[in-house]
């Protein structure tokens, strides 16, 4: 590499206006000048990457990029080669490598305090806390004449587990402020106090921390009352001072006495935890809750957690209160609030008891007087009836539940949740079509209601009907959008797109169900990056919110670990296994014809996307424009719209274990035996037999008597005994050792299989995981179909989820006996119609058009 | 305790729009033996009838309607009461009493144009409704020959009830306030 040569000194003053210019977004005139020192110095790196930086600015983005590589590679000493560097890799939101650059830019420029700013916000952002305490550090000794960067060095301290010297900082910064710095009922200065008393608090020092929160208090240095009262009955709490304490709980409930997590804290203190009452706790328990709900008459919370703490005569003379004062009052969500009972195994009957005795009473008492005075009102019964019928359903006794219900839609035929109920129990008891069409008929009484719009579309897509759902939401999407799917997806509705991406999966659209679940892991992506601007914001542009912003932090670390997130990764590796296992998946699972929304939605897309291009040549032929386009890169076109690229990747399942990979390591590590199990599948397939092994045990550690665990236990044996070619000697012995942990005992698998199958013999999930083992073993297909017939038996606590399995597996083995399970399974599903043919179906569903019209039997007459 | 102050019953009213309108036709279905036309429920979203079609509610739950047409002859604009009814459930509640109160009082109010009187159709078998119409101030005015085509008996009392008893100038109802 020639050595670098420095400007000469016209050069030098034409790269200092290069570098204003910029700063200015003065692209045209910017590039003029780049151009001006290049003709003279063509081999100056600095130059070439400002001329870079500002072409991707004007939107020539290639060309910008190949210039700024270009410029890095002729001077790679250089501070500003690497900062601008990392400025694009930062827009690319590449944070790992923008880090690496300003690293490099830092090596060269060690106190350049913007350089030092953008490398601690990304070190914020990849959760690079050590290095962020060195940063900050350095920052204050540049700076220590700004206040917040003594706030941030702490801030750095405590996020590195280090309270004790974010203590020591902040106790510095205090003594260096002066009185007449803080305007009184100062807010910023207030969120720094409570913030120094959350760190004190992390140390465990709380009688300072007190000391500290009760003198700011009283001085008006803290100004938020709230904060004040909550903040000292946890350090009150935590310092065990339980009588001062329980007066500051006290006190809270004084001030809102509909927060449930004072009354919690209250119990805690006083030792009777409100989750595990027992003995003689109950007696003080329920004393102490009837005091709380005689002080605070109007507030649910005691009177709700006496019903979790009561039991025999008395729960049932207190739900017998609680329920009917509910039912008069007309409360819809009556039964959700009390849900959370039908855990207790005794609890669920008195309920019955005291609803169904009520409801005689309201019929006799309606029956008898006709005048709404002294009697009930006639909405009370539909209440009744409505809180029986999700009482039934959820107990699934199903045909009480539709014999109820239809008794209160006969009654109130105008009531739209006695539908949404109604299509509720026919979902869960398998009756698709049945579901559609009491969530319309509930949908249609008000069209204005998105809850219910959503649930007819949500039923719509459970049975199939994609192009329906799309009209209905499109209800109530953006009308200029080029499609209602495109909207939702903008809008990132994660429940739109999972519902999509099962229903395409069940009509074997694996590629465009693959898209979906993409779609939605691109949107957490932008979750995550969302963050990204907060590092700066809550720090420096909104009053020091310290606390919001930790939590923040928190909530973002545990982002991966959201349900919707980890079913979209089970869904990607489900479908990329099933197409390892059986190629031919991925042609015959391509959509054949395309739907006519989809070719509307497609051509709109194109207009779209001439637009845009339109747009782009009308901006090239006058590229010279000064317009700022930024840094970040345009979406990128989608050249797989239908997954067929996805699905047909050579590497599958190395892109499937990039979705599960970050599940099942630190530090999330998800104890979930499903996403273990799908861990395991996938390292077995790609041989990595330690990995694997890895997973199985702790699928194995976490529920050994999970059907999902028993069936990888039989098929790791049978993989790992015959391994061609055979492993090191080290993966053999690790192989070896994991499976003395999960078969501690020379144990003959079919042996094992029929133990397991007697310890779960009621399960159906278990049988059917039997009969899967047993295929893998080699069983004679008939014993596999008699253990899979095995779940219809009346012992079995059979449901139509894992029949419906059951029938898949059926298939898969290539079952003569398939039609015979599915006809079988329709006789023991009767409200079912999953498990009818397809041509039963079309016959129900257009019995159900006809019904749908129920007006056009009645006879025309102009009023 | 709380529950032995059982609540009030609330009826209260609303005017229809495109979105309600799945509820008043659910309510016609149930209540009348007669299908409406698509132009009938045109008609009454109109926004000149806001005040004399209304859905009624008992404790928010909507229970029932009350549509009616302004006519013009010769000049004087009259209120055609059209269809009226409440669920079975929910009857003897004044909740028909409120929603009719309702429409006479609006009707009263109204200055453009002014509306001389309310009239209605009843099936002479119905004496119930009769009565209840009586109640408000309604009083037979005629016999409809015929009027119903397919249900029997098929001929109807014509009701009505002057909505300014004192004369043209109807000062007393529609004085603008002071």
């Amino acid at each position: 590499m020639p050595p670098k040569k420095p400007l000469a000194s016209k050069e030098q003053h034409l790269f200092r206006e290069l570098l204003s210019l910029y700063e200015a977004r003065q692209l045209k005139k910017g590039l003029k000048t780049a151009d001006q020192i290049l003709k003279k110095a063509p081999d100056s790196g600095e130059t070439m990457c400002m001329k870079g930086l500002i072409l991707t600015h004007m939107g020539r983005r290639e060309e910008g990029i190949d210039l700024v590589k270009k410029g890095i590679r002729l001077d790679l000493t250089s501070h500003i080669c690497w900062h601008v560097f990392g400025l694009i890799q930062k827009a690319e939101k590449n944070y790992e490598e923008a880090l690496k650059s300003y690293t490099q830019a830092l090596r060269f420029d060690k106190e350049n305090i913007s350089l030092l700013q953008d490398a601690a916000t990304l070190q914020t952002h990849l959760r690079n806390y050590e290095a962020l305490q060195d940063t900050r550090e350095l920052i204050l000794k540049l700076r220590p004449n700004h206040r917040r960067h003594w706030i941030l060095l702490a801030l750095a301290y405590h996020l590195n587990g280090n309270p004790s010297d974010a203590r020591k900082v902040l106790e510095s910064y205090q003594k260096m402020l002066k009185a007449r710095d803080i305007p009184d009922y100062d807010v910023e200065h207030s969120n720094v106090l409570l913030y120094q008393v959350r760190v004190i608090e992390d140390c465990g020092d709380f009688a300072s921390a007190l000391a500290l929160l009760d003198g700011s208090a009283k001085s008006r240095g803290i100004v938020d009352r709230t904060a004040i009262m909550e903040y000292r009955a946890r350090l009150l709490t935590k310092q065990g001072d339980t009588a001062e304490a329980e007066q500051a709980w006290r006190l809270l409930i004084e001030k809102n006495s509909d927060c449930l997590h004072y009354f919690r804290e209250l119990f805690r203190i006083k030792n009777l935890p409100l989750d595990a009452v027992s003995g003689e706790n109950r007696e003080q328990a329920v004393a102490l809750l009837l005091e709380l709900s005689s002080q605070y008459p109007r507030s649910s919370v005691p009177a709700r957690l006496l019903l979790d703490v009561s039991e025999g005569p008395e729960f049932e003379e207190r739900v017998r209160v609680y329920v009917l004062d509910r039912l008069r009052r007309g409360i819809p969500s009556l039964f959700v609030d009390l849900k959370s009972l039908y855990a207790n195994p005794s609890k669920p009957h008195v309920i019955e008891n005291v609803t169904t005795q009520f409801r005689t009473e309201v019929e006799s008492s309606l029956r008898s007087s006709s005048s709404p005075e002294g009697g009930e009102s006639p909405t009370t019964l539909v209440w009744t009836l409505y809180f029986l019928a999700q009482h039934y359903s959820f107990l699934r006794r199903y045909e009480e539940a539709i014999e109820t219900i239809d008794f209160a839609i006969e009654d109130t035929p105008t009531l739209p949740e006695l539908y949404a109920c109604k299509a509720r129990i026919l979902k869960r008891a398998g009756d698709l079509v049945g579901a559609v069409r009491e969530i319309e008929e509930a949908r249609c009484l008000d069209g204005q209601d998105r809850f219910l719009n959503t649930k007819s579309a949500k039923y719509h897509l459970r049975a199939g009907l994609r192009e329906e759902a799309i009209s209905l939401l499109g209800l109530f999407t953006k009308k200029d959008a080029a499609s209602p799917s495109a909207d939702l997806e903008d809008m990132q509705s994660t429940l739109y797109l999972l519902e999509d991406a099962s229903c395409l999966y069940r009509l074997s659209q694996l590629g465009p169900s693959l898209k979906r679940y993409l779609v939605v892991q691109s949107i957490y992506d932008d979750m995550s990056s969302d963050q990204y601007d907060f590092h700066s914001y809550s720090t420096v542009r909104q009053r020091f919110t310290l606390e919001a912003y930790t939590s923040l932090l928190k909530w973002e670390d545990g982002l991966r670990a959201q349900p919707p997130f980890v079913d979209t990764a089970l869904g990607i590796a489900r479908i990329l296994i099933a197409v390892h296992d059986d190629p031919a998946l991925a042609t015959s699972s391509t959509p054949s014809k395309r739907s006519d929304a989809d070719k509307k939605a497609e051509k709109k897309a194109k207009k779209a996307a001439l637009k845009v291009l339109d747009e782009v040549k009308k901006g090239t032929q006058n590229s010279s424009s000064n317009e700022d386009k930024g840094l970040e890169p345009p979406t990128a076109k989608d050249d797989d719209p239908t997954g067929v690229k996805a699905l047909t990747a050579s590497d599958g399942l190395e892109q499937a274990w990039k979705y599960i990979k970050p599940l099942v390591s630190e530090p999330l590590s998800l104890n979930r035996t499903d996403v273990l199990a799908c861990a395991y599948d996938l390292s077995i397939r790609r041989r990595k037999y330690v990995l694997a092994a890895k997973s199985l045990l702790s699928a194995h550690q976490n529920d050994p008597e999970n059907p999902e665990t028993h069936l990888r236990v039989v098929d790791f044996k049978l993989k790992v005994s015959s391994l061609s070619p055979p492993p090191s000697e080290t993966i053999q012995s690790l192989v070896n050792q994991t499976l003395l942990k999960v078969l501690p005992d020379e144990i003959a698998l079919e042996t094992l299989n029929s133990q397991y199958l007697q310890r779960h013999s009621d399960d159906p999930r278990a049988i059917l995981a039997v009969a899967d083992a047993s295929t893998r073993i080699g069983t004679p297909l008939q014993e596999v179909e008699d253990t899979v017939f095995g779940i219809l038996n009346p012992n079995v606590k059979n449901d139509v989820k894992s029949s419906l399995a059951a029938c898949e597996f059926l298939n898969r083995i290539k079952s003569p006996r398939k039609d015979e399970f599915r006809s079988e399974c329709d006789k023991h599903f009767p409200l079912s119609t999953m498990f009818k043919t397809a041509e039963e179906l079309a016959g129900y569903k257009s019995q159900n058009g006809s019904a749908g019209g129920n007006e056009d039997e009645k006879e025309v007459v102009n009023a | 305790m709380a529950s032995k102050t059982r609540p009030a019953e609330r009826i209260t009213t609303s005017a229809l729009t495109t979105n309600n309108l799945g509820t008043v036709r659910k309510l016609n279905s149930v209540l009348f033996p007669i299908k409406y036309s698509e132009k009938f429920y045109k008609d009454i979203l109109s926004p000149d009838v806001e005040e004399f079609c209304r859905l009624t509610y008992l404790n928010d739950i909507p229970v029932g309607t009350i549509c009616c047409r302004v006519e013009e002859v010769d000049g004087v604009s009259k209120l055609y009461l059209a269809t009226m009814g409440v669920l079975a459930p929910y009857r003897s509640r004044s909740i028909g009493s409120k929603s009719l109160q309702h429409v006479l009082d609006a009707a009263r109010a109204h200055t453009k144009p002014r509306i001389s009187s309310i009239y209605l159709h009843v099936q002479v078998s119905n004496l119930a409704a009769r009565r209840f119409y009586e109640r408000h101030g309604f009083q037979e005015c005629g016999t409809a020959k015929d009027y119903y085509k397919k249900i029997e008996p098929r001929d109807a009392w014509v009701l009505e009830v002057k909505l300014h008893p004192t004369g043209e100038s109807g000062e007393s109802e529609a004085r603008p306030p002071a």
